[in-house]
């Protein structure tokens, strides 16, 4: 059954939905992320289910890409395999050209939910990183409080967790992952459990913040503003199993702000991007439906 | 209308502190009055003034910080190798499926025998040394506290692994901090249970025979047929173990400290 739904679909050339400098082509310069072939499959009860399907991308270094589909499309289990949480079944992923086996810690990751630890103080779990790579403790600590001036939580350096909004928390996770001052910083639906106004905030931040950092970054979500808003480019993937539509360049200008979110250039993209979604998916559910 | 409420709300407050602090009291007085009503046979019935005057004799006689010492020593000796053994197992089993696969379904099998039974062979085994009644205490504790760590250790957030595993913390780390400090919770529940259950064995541990200790003084009492004697030891032991759940209670508060 679950064989009869693979087809021969393979990812397209980018579609340039409106008008870019001509990018670099991967050949001419040396993706960073790398991924080649790759399936993931699950053991469930009843036999198997395959959640990723035979994806190849390349991310260049820099690069701000996002993984957009609906949910249970295989988008967080691909980005859990760049960051070596979870095993190809068969295929590769590379990561500065290493192999992923096993997390590394110049691969950062932001989760949906921070994941805070609870004990510590904002300043000691930003700290934890540089801790665990055998920095020194005042070492640590002044990467921590740099990061911490840097979110805007000057005021709540000593705070726990639990006692920070889900906004603020947020924050902590990411300056969290960039202690390290990560290659790649993967990050999985970051601002899915924010409220709408917390989240256009955060994603304003993000965007100053991507100034100031230097790493490539990884964005999974389902919403397609966000998408656009953040992204140099948008890989577009279909549901059951997880494969990718099509590569889109986004060539807004920057820097952007929530403000372009009216802009005309940008409305058309969205509404290409909705288009191609659906068609897809329509395309996807008849072979689906033919196959049975 | 709603003040009026209020106030008849905090009358019945007080009134509620006023009766509870007379529970204790009243219940002293009417104690009193039925033992020396003569209803009741003295002797083995005394009145709360008989056993007071038994609990100073045993004080000034210098037996009864020898009893507290001895039975101090076996409860806190035993809560504390009973705990150490029982986290350092629970956080084995509940991380690692092949040490759980080895063990959990032993401690399974052992875990609900009440450790009672085990008297008889620990006096074949250890006599009446301190070691038996030590050995005891430590089953009885060990077995809730690993329940405790196991399940606390299986319940961690995976997240927070997750988490830990991406900013690079090592293996050790991972053990000692992440997941110690992830069942703290759950592993404090389970210290506090062991607690009285250090109390409940150390009553088997004493009257298996022993030469001092609070409960060996209320078992020789008994056959002195000193009443008065059996209810101050009696007293003693329920005020021991109140005093150590409290201050454990205090204790589990600030152990997790986060909250």
């Amino acid at each position: 059954m679950v064989a009869l739904m693979q087809t021969p679909l393979r990812p397209t050339p980018p579609l340039r939905l409106v008008d870019a400098p001509p990018q670099p082509s991967s050949a001419a310069q040396e993706a960073i992320i790398r991924v080649d072939d790759l399936s993931i499959v699950f053991d469930v009860p009843r036999g198997e289910v395959i959640a990723v399907d035979r994806v190849s991308l390349a991310v260049l270094p820099g690069e701000f890409v996002s993984l957009v589909g609906p949910s249970g499309c295989g988008k967080s289990t691909l980005l859990n395999a760049m960051a070596g949480l979870e095993r190809p079944f068969e295929g590769e992923v590379k990561v500065a050209g290493e192999p992923m086996v096993a997390p590394r810690p110049d691969i950062g990751m932001v989760f949906q939910q921070p994941h805070l630890f609870p004990w510590k103080s904002v300043r000691r779990n930003i700290a934890h990183g540089p801790r665990a790579l055998g920095k020194s403790k005042t070492e640590a600590l002044r990467i921590a409080d740099d990061l911490i001036d840097m979110i805007g939580l000057t005021r709540f350096a000593n705070a726990y967790p639990h006692t920070l909004s889900g906004g603020m928390q947020q924050r902590v996770a990411i300056a969290r992952a960039l202690a390290n001052q990560p290659r790649v910083l993967l990050m999985d639906e970051p601002f899915g459990a924010l409220d709408a106004q917390t989240r256009a905030v955060m994603q304003d931040n993000l965007l100053e913040l991507r100034d100031r950092i230097n790493a490539t970054i990884v964005f999974v979500t389902h919403d397609i503003d966000e998408a656009i808003l953040l992204s140099d480019r948008v890989l577009i993937m279909s549901a059951g199993p997880g494969r990718i539509l099509r590569d889109l360049s986004v060539a807004l200008p920057r820097p952007r702000s929530s403000a372009i979110l009216t802009d005309p250039a940008y409305l058309a993209l969205k509404r290409d991007c909705l288009d191609l979604i659906r068609t897809e998916g329509r395309k996807a559910f008849e072979q689906m439906e033919a196959a049975t | 209308m709603s003040a009026g409420g209020s106030s008849r709300t905090t009358s019945a407050g007080r009134l509620s502190v006023l009766v509870g602090a007379l529970s204790v009291p009243a219940f002293v007085g009417v104690w009193e009055l039925i033992a020396r009503s003569r209803i009741v046979n003295a002797v083995l019935f005394p009145p709360p003034s008989t056993v007071a005057v038994a609990v100073l004799d045993w004080i000034h006689s210098g037996q009864f910080f020898g009893d507290l010492s001895a039975s101090l020593f076996r409860v806190t000796a035993g809560f504390l190798i009973g705990t150490a053994g029982g986290i350092m197992l629970g956080v084995l089993t509940g991380r690692f499926r092949l040490v759980s696969s080895l063990l959990s379904p032993l401690f399974h099998i052992l875990r609900p025998i009440p450790p009672i039974a085990f008297v008889p062979i620990v006096i074949l085994w250890f006599g009446l040394s301190e070691a038996g009644k030590l050995f005891l205490v430590v089953w009885g504790v060990f077995f809730t506290v690993w329940l405790a760590t196991h399940i606390g250790v299986q319940k961690v957030d995976r997240g927070l692994i997750r988490a830990a595993q991406m900013l690079g913390t090592p293996r050790r780390q991972m053990l000692t901090e992440i997941i110690l400090l992830g069942a703290l919770p759950y592993i404090v529940v389970g210290l506090r249970t062991a607690v009285s259950i250090s109390f409940y064995t150390l009553v088997a541990a004493e009257l298996a025979g022993a030469f001092a200790g609070i409960v060996y003084r209320i078992e020789i009492a008994q056959q002195n047929m000193q009443t008065g004697q059996v209810m101050g030891g009696l007293a003693a032991l329920g005020l021991l173990s109140f005093i150590a759940d409290r201050s454990f209670a205090a204790i589990a508060e600030r152990a997790v400290w986060w909250r």
